[in-house]
């Protein structure tokens, strides 16, 4: 009896080691989750934004805006120390790696905190999007990281 | 000859007269709709002016207003959407909306019961709004008014349903007396400038009024209840929050008043009671907070990040569980003259000025290790915690410094009706001591002569 407790006390053990951290995108709880940096609820899902740490922490944000806010205003985290971040498909809410995605700038554009930034899968999707509104200017992550956000002021 | 001068202008000018009068553009007809009819129909064959009275009846239409009518409904008129875009749409100038059930809009993110796409002067009043996604919403407009209406969103939850009154945009709107029930935030106002808020009520939605980017804003005299937050300011600049009552946010995440990276602020005579957090303020810069009740608190006031200037003078902070809870840089609370009431705070007012004679330390040391470690939550009010901060106290430069040099002995008696209750009260127990006087020589007398 006692061999089989310490069999199955080691196993336990042994498979809670060998649980790697996982990066994988966590679900919105939208009635408790909040942005980590202006407090609102993470109410619209598909201006959702999530940030890793390497350390395994995850933030969320209710706009891409607000995690460049915590990155380089706050300077919250550092850039070395991010894991992986991750934005929304406008249309279908999927997650994408942030360096893949690509984005549309209006200031006209409504969203949760005004900056007027929305995320796409892929190119064709967000120029598709550009027509469809009649204005945007297309960004890749490259040129977000250039991009002058309302909160710079 | 002069006489006839005379008589002869007076002719014109009447004739002048009698044809501006019989003029048919400014004779204004009251047109009645009845069950069965469209009221698009009648809009559409109405000149500006007129009044629609829409007799009581379902009505399965969306309607388009592009003119300065009025549609008044009798009491039991319902419009019916049917789940697709909006009710009504407005456009143009001064069109006027009273009376009505408005019910089932679509659920798309703008979809509404009355959706002002533009113009000004619109007034909109006394309706009911059931199941519409955003009971009104005002896109870059002017000079509108919202009275009256009760607003009620889909039975969904949240971060799915709309807002009681949506504006974006736009200036000068007066909105009032409105209840908005179960929406996502009771009046939401985003880049508005000079709206009032006055006396609505908002009850068991996400925030009761949230502003962001507005600047001129009076919120006075509304009524937040069982929200996740009562009033969320953002980024705004210029707001009054007057005599407000904000209670009963005791969500995980609420807030009574949460404000955030803004400036210029007047918070007076609020009663915040019963909240997880009161009052929580964030970057926010030169705000002036006086004559507020804050009680019946988890946390009674919150500091995140850098705030500067935020002042703090005959507020009363009671019975909150925790007082405050501070992350912050050095800042002087009262005004240099005087501060605020404490109900944790102990120290002897000798020069009798009603006035302590020590400096109130709000937060403690324990604060800034909880920002940083939540869990050390556990040990509140433990002996250990308890005999940290005595300690801290002897050495207060450890610790973040935000403090009252001028705080209050006695609390503040802020309404002036409470004063009036207290004579009142006084002169009945005047009337009947006396009327126990009375008796009692009565019974004297009365034992003295039977004796």
């Amino acid at each position: 009896m006692k061999r089989l407790l310490s069999v199955l006390l080691i196993s336990v053990i042994v498979a809670g080691c060998s649980n790697e951290q996982s990066f994988e995108p966590v679900e919105i709880d939208p009635e408790v989750d909040v942005c980590e940096v202006c407090n609102m609820s993470v109410s619209y899902h598909a201006y959702a934004t999530q940030l890793y740490s390497k350390d395994g922490d995850v933030f969320l944000f209710d706009d891409v805006g607000c995690m460049f806010e915590y990155i380089d205003k706050d300077q919250q985290i550092a850039r070395e120390d991010i894991e992986v971040q991750y934005v929304r498909d406008l249309e279908t809410e999927d997650w994408i790696q942030i360096e893949n995605a690509y984005f549309v700038y209006n200031p006209d554009f409504w969203t949760p905190m005004a900056n007027g930034v929305v995320s796409f899968k892929s190119e064709e999707q967000a120029k598709e999007f550009v027509q469809e509104q009649g204005k945007g200017e297309v960004l890749n992550y490259d040129q977000l990281l250039e991009h002058k956000w309302g909160w710079e002021g | 000859m002069r006489n006839v001068v005379v008589k002869g202008l007076g002719f014109i000018l009447l004739l002048m007269f009698t044809v501006l009068m019989r003029s048919p553009t400014t004779q204004a007809a009251d047109i009645q709709v009845s069950a069965g009819q469209s009221i698009q129909l009648a809009i559409d064959q109405a000149t500006s002016g007129d009044t629609l009275i829409i007799q009581p009846g379902t009505y399965t239409e969306s309607l388009t207003i592009e003119k300065a009518i009025t549609l008044r409904g009798e009491d039991g008129v319902v419009l019916e959407a049917e789940g697709e875009g909006n009710a009504i749409t407005i456009m143009g100038e001064g069109v006027t909306i009273e009376g009505l059930t408005v019910q089932n809009s679509g659920l798309n993110k703008t979809d509404s019961g009355i959706y002002v796409q533009e113009g000004s002067n619109h007034v909109i009043k006394d309706n009911v709004f059931k199941d519409t996604m955003n009971g009104i919403y005002v896109n870059k407009s002017q000079d509108n008014t919202i009275s009256g209406n009760q607003i009620s969103s889909v039975s969904e939850h949240f971060s799915n349903r709309g807002s009681g009154v949506f504006v974006l945009g736009g200036s000068g709107h007066i909105i009032e007396g409105n209840v908005m029930m179960r929406v996502q935030d009771g009046v939401y106002l985003e880049s508005v400038s000079n709206a009032i808020l006055r006396n609505n009520q908002a009850l068991g939605s996400r925030y009761g009024l949230h502003l962001m980017f507005a600047e001129d804003v009076v919120a006075e005299e509304n009524h937040m209840e069982s929200n996740i937050t009562g009033l969320m300011i953002m980024d705004s600049k210029r707001i009054r929050v007057l005599d407000n009552e904000v209670i009963n946010q005791f969500h995980v995440r609420g807030f009574g008043l949460l404000i955030y990276e803004s400036e210029d602020l007047l918070l007076e005579g609020n009663e915040i009671r019963q909240n997880s957090t009161g009052l929580s303020l964030e970057k926010t810069v030169d705000v002036e907070i006086r004559r507020n009740i804050i009680s019946a608190n988890q946390v009674g006031l919150e500091f995140i990040g850098q705030n500067k200037n935020n002042i703090f003078t005959k507020n009363n902070f009671i019975t909150n569980i925790v007082q405050s809870k501070i992350s912050n840089n050095e800042m002087q609370l009262d005004n240099g003259e005087v501060g605020n009431y404490w109900d944790d705070y102990s120290s002897f007012d000798i020069t009798g000025d009603g006035i302590g004679e020590e400096t109130y330390k709000a937060g403690s040391l324990y604060d800034q290790l909880l920002e940083k470690q939540p869990y050390w939550q556990f040990f509140f009010e433990s002996p250990s915690i308890k005999l940290w901060s005595q300690a801290e106290s002897f050495f207060p430069s450890i610790s973040a410094d935000v403090y009252d040099v001028r705080p209050l002995v006695e609390p503040v008696q802020l309404a002036d009706d409470a004063a009036v209750g207290e004579t009142s009260r006084d002169l009945g127990v005047l009337i009947v001591s006396l009327a126990f006087l009375w008796f009692s020589i009565l019974c004297i007398w009365l034992g003295r002569n039977f004796a």
